[in-house]
């Protein structure tokens, strides 16, 4: 019962985004231990932004990148054509599922695509337009 | 054939190699071209068969147009001919490399990319959230079939992917 107390009161203090120890006081009944309510109000104050922190990092989202690498090859030969030198560009995207819905056990699947250089100069330019979009948003 | 004709035919014949999804406008022409010049349609085809063979193990093998010529000549077409034969294939050589690069195999190739970014504004979680989030949508050719891939960015990782972006794009220019 203690400890359902003490998760229901977390809870609410993250969700509600109390910041102020006066905010998390007030939430205590009247006749509480007076050291006991400053105690657990320190405490809770200190671990609240890393409490925030994990609720964002879990929400449910979207597959999420993780991780991202890139090597460039240079095709010599195909059966097409006996010898060449074309450059492109290989990508892997390592992407986790929506971490609510894996629990414990995050399902991190690798992703490779090939890009040849006209299709990375498009991407690029899509991108640049995305930074140029934030900018826009960040400066309003 | 004449040389008037010689020529009409090699240009049906490049229309052809630089258009090769055209094949029903190549059958086309090609019986236009039997019936104008009174040649049955059979034997043409075969000739034009054996003629489609030299630009492409030309391609394959980067041939010049000196070498075209010479293998013409060896096959036993007359001088003017095959001159002709390597002077189109020189101005069409650019097109016709290009379209073989282009059929060369690609893994999981790029074909699209879509975006959108928002801000998350609260979740059972947290009542007041106001975070930014960048939803990527890639479209990729898996073999023959079309597979959408959906991510998300957080900022930090979007801007430290277009950085790795801008990156391969460099490299890609010092090689080519």
């Amino acid at each position: 019962q203690l400890v359902s107390a003490l998760h229901n009161l977390t809870r609410h203090v993250v969700y509600r985004g109390l910041t102020r120890a006066e905010d998390i006081l007030c939430l205590f009944p009247e006749n509480f231990h007076q050291n006991l309510k400053n105690l657990l109000t320190k405490i809770i104050l200190e671990n609240i932004s890393a409490w925030r922190n994990e609720a964002q990092a879990s929400q449910i989202s979207l597959p999420r990148l993780v991780d991202m690498d890139w090597r460039v090859d240079i095709k010599t030969s195909s059966d097409s054509i006996l010898r060449m030198a074309v450059p492109t560009c290989l990508l892997q995207l390592k992407i986790q599922e929506d971490a609510a819905l894996c629990g414990n056990n995050p399902v991190v699947s690798a992703l490779t695509v090939e890009l040849s250089k006209e299709t990375l100069d498009t991407m690029l330019e899509g991108l640049g337009r995305i930074r140029d979009q934030l900018s826009a948003v960040a400066n309003k | 054939l004449s040389s008037q004709q010689f020529s009409a035919l090699t240009e049906v014949l490049f229309r052809f190699l630089t258009e090769p999804k055209e094949v029903e406008r190549f059958l086309t022409q090609l019986s236009d071209f039997a019936t104008m010049n009174k040649i049955s349609l059979g034997p043409l085809k075969n000739i034009v068969k054996s003629i489609l063979l030299v630009p492409n193990g030309a391609l394959k093998r980067n041939l010049s147009s000196e070498q075209v010529r010479a293998d013409f000549i060896a096959l036993g077409l007359s001088e003017e001919k095959a001159s002709y034969f390597a002077e189109q294939w020189k101005m069409n050589s650019p097109t016709l490399t290009r379209l073989a690069v282009g059929q060369t195999l690609m893994i999981n190739q790029l074909i699209d990319m879509e975006w959108k970014f928002g801000v998350t504004a609260g979740s059972s979680e947290l009542e007041k959230v106001g975070s930014i989030f960048l939803q990527l949508k890639l479209v990729i050719k898996k073999g023959s079939q079309l597979e959408n891939v959906y991510v998300e960015l957080t900022l930090p990782q979007f801007y430290s992917f277009l950085h790795e972006m801008e990156r391969v794009k460099t490299s890609l220019e010092s090689f080519s």
